[in-house]
């Protein structure tokens, strides 16, 4: 998103300090938030989540694994994502790999929680079959189609949505079986586990313009920006992962006080997410 | 031949699971257990740095903390290439790799792949691109040996490399990483230390701007956890950067005498908050 004009530029940062941004949004106001589950039906849970021009899909699908050694008692999630040159030209061929790797390595940090496994949003424990010997391998795969800045955001938005759209399938282990190395499990087509995804959180990035800080800037506000911190917040109230994007130097009480106004937001956000993905899932349930 | 080999003792083979599976002093709720190294829980590793460790780069630094050993070297600033589209700063190019020895078992090292974008974030902040416009400099880091904490070293040894090849740059960066393990917050962590932290905070920070560029933060934390950690590692980054910087004064003091000397501080003990 370049090319902006002087006047342009001046336009938007005038705006932000004046709390009225180009689009009539307040720093802190988001965007409308779109949210539909279900749209992959091979998945075992997906949802499309757009945050204004913004565009995203998530995608859960679990398969049979073995758990690592280390962890005989958690299963394993991979998060992956990818952009598609649906929505901008330079994603095309190799071109989105640095995008897509920094997205990725960020929601892994902002969800996995620590090499523990303590703090995950999604309980690794909870995805064991066998303890040592067969566990559920969940991968997550987000998919930009269109870009219009927050990529972030509406990524961690989506995984929630398709989380809590996820049905993992009921797994019976053959009794006398549990002894062998590689016991035999019958998988059920038609009971289903739901997620327990109050622990998921939400993904805030706030993007410093000028001496202000804005929420879900658009492409041509990113442009603008000196810095971005995305703070990525649960229910508690706990900060579950954090990562500053690029740009200039910030004072370290700027990061305390970005991280008190993320927490504020989050509540709102997670009380605006929470209701449209409960009124998606009541509209999925009734097609 | 078979019978033999099964009598024989095993010959000796570094397996990770015998050493990561050790299983870790701390247990929960206890508040007195010792670390692998015997280090307190706010005391840093020695630290030795030395500018010009290679000869043909324009600046280079190398640095030793514990185990961990880098070495960065620092190219150009050369024309950006022709593909590139005109700008009128500088570009900044980071990589970051790890030696096949460099872990207990050759060629181990997972997950490294986003340590150069990392250490680009890091460093873009403090360094003045507009000084070479049209032009790119390149930041080549090499671990030598994984000990723990490489990144916030990887980052720390890049500035001082950077300065080494006299890049403008607003200050030096240096960079330290703590890591919470139940209530506890421990700061410097040895590979070990690593494998079974709950948490990590790793921040990187101009002492004299009082600045921080880069922050990342995995696992839960408190409100009240983030600011003590950030309060350690401030204070700890505030006494690598004196350290950095007696290294480069005293480089500078023998240039015109042969480098045979080791310009470098020792750091000891190094308490935070």
């Amino acid at each position: 998103m370049t090319g902006l004009s002087l006047g342009e530029k001046l336009f938007i940062q005038g705006g932000i300090a004046q709390d009225l941004r180009t689009d009539g949004r307040k720093r802190l106001t988001y965007r409308p938030i779109y949210v539909e589950t279900g749209v992959i039906p091979q998945a075992n849970g997906s949802a499309r989540v757009q945050f204004g021009g913004t565009d995203v899909i998530a995608s859960v699908k679990a398969e049979i694994g073995r758990p690592n050694p280390m962890q005989p008692d958690k299963g394993k999630v991979m998060i992956n994502v990818s952009c598609s040159p649906t929505a901008a030209p330079i994603f095309e061929g190799r071109g989105d790999e640095e995008v897509s790797a920094e997205l990725t390595v960020t929601l892994q940090r902002c969800l996995l929680g620590g090499k523990s496994g303590a703090g995950a949003g999604i309980d690794p424990t909870s995805l064991v079959v066998v303890e040592g010997k067969v566990c559920w391998d969940l991968y997550i795969d987000g998919l930009v189609i269109s870009s219009d800045g927050n990529l972030l955001d509406a990524l961690g938005a989506a995984i929630k949505a398709a989380l809590s759209n996820t049905g993992i399938p009921q797994v019976q282990v053959a009794a006398d079986a549990s002894g062998e190395d590689r016991p035999e499990v019958d998988i059920s087509d038609e009971e289903f586990l739901q997620f327990d995804t109050s622990g998921v959180p939400v993904i805030i990035t706030l993007t410093k313009v000028g001496r202000h800080y804005i929420v879900d800037a658009t492409g041509e506000e990113e442009s603008q920006m000196s810095s971005a911190v995305s703070i990525s917040i649960n229910r508690k109230g706990h900060i579950c992962g954090l990562s500053k994007r690029g740009g200039a130097g910030l004072d370290h009480s700027v990061i305390l006080d970005m991280i008190s106004v993320a927490r504020h937001v989050s509540e709102q956000l997670l009380n605006k997410l929470d209701s449209e993905i409960s009124a998606a899932e009541a509209v999925q349930n009734e097609l | 031949m078979t019978g033999k080999g099964s009598a024989t003792p095993a010959t000796y083979s570094p397996s990770p699971t015998s050493r990561k599976g050790k299983p870790p002093a701390y247990k929960d709720g206890d508040l007195n257990w010792a670390r692998p190294d015997g280090r307190g829980f706010q005391q840093c590793r020695p630290a030795y740095f030395r500018t010009g460790a290679v000869n043909a780069a324009s600046g280079s630094a190398y640095v030793e903390i514990g185990n961990t050993k880098v070495i960065v070297s620092v190219f150009g600033p050369r024309e950006s290439k022709k593909a590139m589209k005109y700008s009128d700063i500088g570009r900044l190019n980071c990589n970051v790799s790890y030696t096949s020895f460099s872990t207990p078992v050759r060629g181990q090292q997972l997950d490294h792949k986003e340590y150069s974008s990392m250490l680009h974030k890091a460093l873009e902040g403090a360094i003045i691109l507009e000084s070479f416009p049209k032009t790119t400099v390149d930041v080549f880091a090499l671990v030598l040996e994984s000990g723990g904490s490489d990144l916030p070293i990887v980052i720390s040894c890049a500035s001082l490399a950077l300065a080494d090849a006299g890049i403008m740059m607003y200050d030096l960066v240096a960079s330290v990483s703590v890591y919470s393990l139940g209530v506890n917050l421990v700061i410097d962590p040895i590979s070990e230390e690593e494998s079974y932290q709950d948490g990590s905070l790793l921040i990187s920070y101009m002492p004299s701007r009082k600045e921080v560029t880069q922050l990342t933060v995995t696992g839960e934390w408190s409100t009240d956890k983030i600011n003590e950690a950030m309060n350690i590692c401030l204070d700890a980054c505030g006494k690598l950067g004196e350290i950095m910087r007696m290294c480069l004064k005293e480089a500078a003091s023998v240039s015109s005498e042969v480098n045979l000397g080791r310009p470098g501080g020792r750091l000891k003990g190094l308490q935070g908050a």
